[in-house]
């Protein structure tokens, strides 16, 4: 602290509103941290103009809930000095506002918190609230029409084209939709705040947990609801596996370019998990030209999503990449190298 | 907001005032040197932007000044634990930025205003600067408040629902300033802020400045020399990587006083002398 004090003329001219706002500003700082301040400027806008209004409405705040008026008397010393920010942009009636709210804010009974409810323009407010809206930027503009593109793209198929291979194609691409979610959402080659984020404390595994959270929550249930319907099989053709079979490997290759992420950086981490998902499906197909596309898209499909054993083994993935993620946590700290 | 944007009066009363305030005393009184950085040396690839360089930083508003190359971002993010030294020490705010929770505890108490930044083209100058304030986990409650104040502090009180695409560049400049500023920081980072301020908003700013320096360490790195003259208790300038010269605008203008009023101003040609005097020594003239 510097030694300090607000003098006469700034509490004055603070007190009747005549003050500049940045001046205002600074001065309220400082009545944050020195008492002896504060209460000079309480006193000064008590004596004021908006004097009158304050008591009034104060007296009107404290009959209206007898029983908290105990507790109420120790908050004017409080609420005071930093209500007194209405004179100084506004004028005395809405001074006698602010004082309401923060006096009822500071009274524990129910029935009033309604009355004082947020500003429209301040509804971020509740904890759901801000999380979606700080995953927000996740589901950009480009990857949301993507995977929007992918879903429609296959039912028009399926439909208006009358290609049986839509459905089989719409599930071996959807394990590397949310994959590229993330590679679109973070990183220093994807996100536009990498910079700031890189400085804050939760430009790490926070931010990147968050926004593949709101990747996996538009991706998943899009891309199965699109899966259920599309016609499960040609007529000459096998049953494919079951639409909601890509959501565990899906889930397993998203957490396992997070973790690669941590070693290579987000961008090659994803290509390398999502270029690897497409060539392990795709590869099986070039080598055998027996079969049709569609069959044997089907067939490899199958093999991956169908049965105890391969969705335990994506389970089994999952949960290790989950770990591997805890245990390595504070790799993610330098956003410069995602 | 109804202020309209005259030159802003320097909070309490001008600079002089409180340029005589000790340095190296925190907001609680302790004895913290904000920043000490030893040997620090940081290579990219084959290029070295930082040589073997030894600083400390107290309270007050510290000017880095350098031509373009001399180091001055490169020591900005490693400062702003953003880009990890090749070599040496860096402590902040008394907290070594190997650990894990140093650099969380670090990085809650940092303003940050890169020299590029980008933002979300849909966001509000209100969402971008509570997104700032979410990324440095101020608590939810305090939120809506601290995001007015910090834009008011800046002059867009009156845009803050604005979409920031919509702004002019000198108005995204103070939004920037705004986000680095959001969380009171103890350590505040500024790199080019005056950079695209017309010369009315670089003089309020540098008012701002000398307010922030009165309970934070600002650290803010210009190529603009009167910057550093007007809001700047003290002065680093940086060549080739390494420290040239540290003083205050005061002594620097000395170095330039026996020049002709054609060459710029006493600080200006001290700034001119310094450098000079600095790559004699060096052997690296030009």
């Amino acid at each position: 602290m510097t030694g300090w004090h607000a003098p006469d003329d700034l509490v004055t001219r603070y007190a009747d509103g005549s003050l500049a706002e940045t001046d205002a500003w600074s001065l309220e700082k400082h009545l944050e941290r020195c008492g002896r301040c504060a209460a000079r400027v309480s006193h000064a806008v008590r004596a004021g103009a908006a004097g009158p209004a304050l008591a009034e409405v104060r007296d009107a705040v404290l009959a209206t809930v007898p029983e908290a008026a105990q507790s109420t008397t120790t908050t004017p010393a409080r609420t005071t000095p930093a209500t007194a920010a209405g004179p100084a942009r506004t004028t005395p009636a809405t001074a006698a506002a602010d004082q309401v709210r923060t006096a009822a804010a500071a009274v524990p009974v129910p029935d009033l918190a309604p009355a004082v409810a947020p500003r429209p323009s301040r509804a971020f407010g509740g904890r759901l609230a801000r999380i979606l809206w700080a995953a927000g930027p996740a589901v950009r503009g480009t990857w949301a029409g993507a995977v929007l593109l992918v879903a429609l793209g296959a039912v028009a198929l399926a439909y208006g084209g009358g290609w049986a291979g839509a459905r089989p194609l719409l599930l071996a691409l959807a394990p590397v939709v949310p994959v590229a979610g993330v590679a679109l959402s973070y990183g220093r080659h994807a996100d536009p705040l990498h910079e700031i984020a890189a400085s804050a404390p939760s430009g790490g595994l926070r931010l990147l947990l968050t926004r593949t959270a709101a990747v996996l929550a538009v991706s998943a249930p899009s891309l199965t609801v699109a899966g259920l319907l599309l016609p499960s099989s040609g007529p000459q053709l096998p049953a494919g596996p079951a639409t909601a079979g890509w959501l565990l490997p899906g889930l397993a290759l998203t957490l396992a370019s997070l973790v690669l992420s941590g070693y290579l950086g987000c961008r090659t981490a994803t290509a390398v998990v999502g270029g690897g998902w497409l060539l392990a499906v795709a590869a099986p197909l070039l080598v055998s030209t027996g079969t049709g596309l569609t069959a044997g898209l089907t067939e490899q499909l199958s093999l991956y999503f169908t049965g105890a054993s391969s969705q335990g083994g994506w389970a089994a993935a999952t949960v290790l990449c989950a770990l591997l993620l805890a245990a390595r946590r504070t790799a993610y700290d330098r956003l410069e190298t995602m | 907001m109804n202020r309209p944007d005259t030159t802003a009066v320097p909070p309490f009363g001008g600079a002089e005032h409180h340029s005589a305030a000790p340095a190296g005393r925190g907001r609680d009184g302790s004895d913290d040197t904000a920043v000490r950085v030893s040997g620090l040396t940081v290579r990219h690839r084959r290029t070295t932007a930082l040589d073997g360089v030894d600083l400390d930083f107290g309270l007050g508003v510290h000017g880095l000044l350098g031509p373009n190359g001399a180091g001055k971002t490169s020591l900005v993010r490693v400062l702003a634990t953003v880009a990890e030294p090749t070599a040496g020490r860096v402590e902040l705010l008394g907290n070594d930025l190997r650990g894990h929770r140093e650099r969380g505890a670090v990085r809650r108490e940092l303003g940050y205003l890169p020299q590029d930044f980008g933002y979300y083209p849909g966001f509000t100058v209100r969402e971008f600067v509570a997104y700032v304030a979410w990324l440095k986990e101020l608590p939810g409650a305090g939120t809506d408040a601290a995001v007015e104040r910090a834009v008011a502090r800046v002059g867009l009180a009156d845009r803050i629902d604005a979409k920031v695409k919509t702004l002019s560049g000198g108005m995204i400049r103070r939004v920037g300033i705004a986000q680095a500023i959001v969380n009171d920081p103890r350590l505040l980072l500024l790199d080019e802020p005056t950079a695209g301020l017309d010369p009315e908003q670089r003089v309020e700013f540098r008012a701002l400045l000398r307010e922030l320096g009165r309970t934070a360490t600002v650290i803010v790195s210009t190529h603009l020399v009167e910057d550093v003259a007007a809001a700047c208790t003290e002065v680093t300038l940086l060549e080739a990587g390494q420290v040239a010269y540290r003083g205050t605008p005061g002594s620097l203008a000395a170095l330039g006083a026996d020049g002709h009023e054609s060459d710029g101003n006493a600080v200006e040609r001290g700034y001119i002398t310094a450098l000079r005097g600095h790559r004699t020594a060096t052997g690296a003239g030009r």
